[in-house]
């Protein structure tokens, strides 16, 4: 708990490596009422591969840190695969454990790759 | 102080500052809920026997209690779950007779969305509209009320004191200019952030329906009041139809209980009810010159030393409550950080998101004030936030 801060997560969250827009790509959109972060995720999918993905938006430090950080794991990775990405996943790769209250946070970036990936089936 | 509120026993070292939320609850006002299950849990306006008696006699003491509590009649006082029921019974019980197509309503743009939705949806459902009063210099900008008042205007709603700005607004002079202009338009004031911290008289303020909750005036949950003069009282109908708001019933027609019974259909939150009533005691008790004493001077303290705080941007304050910003800081962060030293505040839009939008900000930092607080509070609170400072390696402007 107490290293929920810990120096990624800030280094994240003021420096992110992510943010931007995909132009032309398909996008998706979504909030987390509780705090009002907003999230907009921007992609490029090509042959079934996430080609480009960049997402703006304004949050709190673990649900930024945690898209940005997401998106480095999916860029250039097989849709299939990242549509079998779990919760659990953004807790390791946070290397943090959270509150239900966080999860909501972090899972954020998660629930709009998931809406990407969705959007692609059609 | 604390030691009336028996929280403190097993959270010692709680830094509570969120009564804007809800407030504590002084031992005087769990006893109540915890006497009236204990030793008289019966049905109310039902029973012929001694605790049945008992308990309607202390219901309808309280009504006595809470009606002289804001200068009213207690057959003008009715018993909602809230602020949120006590409007939304006046957007359906008064606003679906009286509100008709083209009509219009003005609210303000700092409205709790318990001030803003009930309205909304009867605007939609009759074909009426909304205007809305602004902001000037942070304050509610009543120059502005002379131009959107028309001949259609049939409510003003407004906060009396804003649950993010923390200003009390005046609510007088605007009544005196709405009645001036048309008498026929009614006022509802949402007292919510109000009744715990100034002497609320609803006849002096010359509004027509004022609403609140029990629990922010260190009372129970899921109670509240809704003030209305019996002449409107009379005219509007209610939420809830069934038991104990009925005079006659036959199989095919039924006749309404005369006055506030009419509002109060079912078996009502009884204890609720009760220790409501032993939360205004406990309010009086301590005095309102008293009660904005004591806050006004930590208030005072709370600005002087959050000053020192870098990079923090005060949005809006109040005699009891202040919002802020960190630059570069979720308000989200700011309140897991300020857990750690066990101070409690709101972080968010304190569903207020017009507001927020209009101020620019996406969400804010709340502190507010109840009896309790005192300068320990605060000064967990700045410690807190130079942890802030130290985790987010916010810097000193330079
Ligand atoms: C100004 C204002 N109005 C209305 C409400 C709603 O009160 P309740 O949730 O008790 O119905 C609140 C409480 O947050 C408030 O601050």
């Amino acid at each position: 708990m107490d290293d929920l801060y810990k120096e990624i997560i800030i280094d994240r969250y003021q420096n992110p490596q992510n943010r931007g827009v995909v132009e032309g790509g398909v996008e998706a959109f979504e909030v987390n009422i509780l705090c009002g972060d907003k999230l907009k995720i921007t992609a490029k999918i090509q042959d079934g591969i996430m080609e480009d993905v960049k997402f703006e938006g304004g949050g709190c430090a673990i649900s930024m840190a945690s898209v940005d950080m997401l998106l480095d794991k999916i860029k250039g990775k097989k849709i299939d695969d990242i549509k079998k990405i779990k919760g659990s996943e953004i807790e390791e790769m946070l290397g943090v454990e959270l509150t239900s209250v966080r999860k909501k946070c972090a899972y954020l970036g998660l629930e709009v790759v998931r809406k990407i990936v969705n959007l692609d089936k059609k | 102080m604390k030691k009336i509120f028996p929280i403190y026993q097993k959270h010692s070292k709680l830094a509570y500052l969120d009564s804007a939320a809800t407030a504590l609850k002084p031992k005087s006002v769990i006893d109540a809920v915890c006497d009236y299950y204990s030793f008289y849990s019966a049905n109310i306006h039902r029973g012929i026997y001694e605790i049945s008696e008992e308990a309607t006699k202390k219901y309808e003491e309280a009504r006595d209690v809470v009606a002289k509590f804001i200068g009213a009649k207690s057959n003008e006082i009715v018993f909602t779950r809230g602020t949120t029921e006590s409007i939304n019974l006046v957007a359906c019980g008064w606003g679906e007779i009286n509100i008709k197509q083209g009509d219009e309503i003005i609210l303000t743009v700092m409205e709790h969305h318990s001030n803003l939705l009930p309205w909304q949806i009867l605007a939609k459902k009759t074909g009426a509209k909304l205007k809305y009063l602004g902001l000037k210099n942070g304050q509610l900008d009543l120059t502005e009320l002379k131009n959107i008042l028309t001949s259609k205007t049939k409510l003003v709603a407004l906060t009396q004191i804003s649950n993010v700005l923390g200003m009390e607004n005046p609510i007088k002079e605007l009544a005196t200019q709405v009645k001036n202009y048309n008498s026929d338009i009614k006022i509802l004031v949402d007292g919510a952030q109000a009744v715990a911290h100034i002497k609320v008289d609803v006849k002096d303020l010359g509004v027509d329906f004022y609403a609140f909750s029990g629990h922010k005036l260190y009372g129970p949950t899921g109670i509240g009041v809704l003030w209305a003069r019996s002449e409107i009282l009379d005219k509007m109908e209610p939420l809830n139809y069934g038991g104990g708001m009925i005079k006659e019933v036959s199989l095919y027609d039924s006749i309404l209980a005369d006055g506030v019974d009419k509002f109060e259909g079912g078996t009502p939150p009884i204890a609720e009810v009760i220790a409501l009533a032993e939360a205004v005691k406990f309010v009086e008790n301590l005095g309102f010159d008293f009660i904005s004493d004591r806050e006004e001077k930590l208030m005072s303290y709370l600005i002087e030393q959050i000053s020192n705080i870098p990079n923090l941007k005060i949005v809006g304050q109040g005699s009891s409550l202040m919002t802020f910003v960190i630059e570069g800081v979720h308000t989200h962060d700011v309140a897991e950080i300020l857990n750690r030293y066990g101070v409690c505040v709101r972080s968010g839009h304190h569903c207020a998101m017009p507001l927020h939008e209009i101020l620019g900000v996406e969400a804010t930092t709340r502190v507010s004030l109840g009896i309790y607080n005192d300068k320990d509070d605060i000064d967990n609170l700045i410690k807190g936030l130079k942890e802030v400072g130290k985790i987010f390696k916010v810097k000193l402007p330079i």
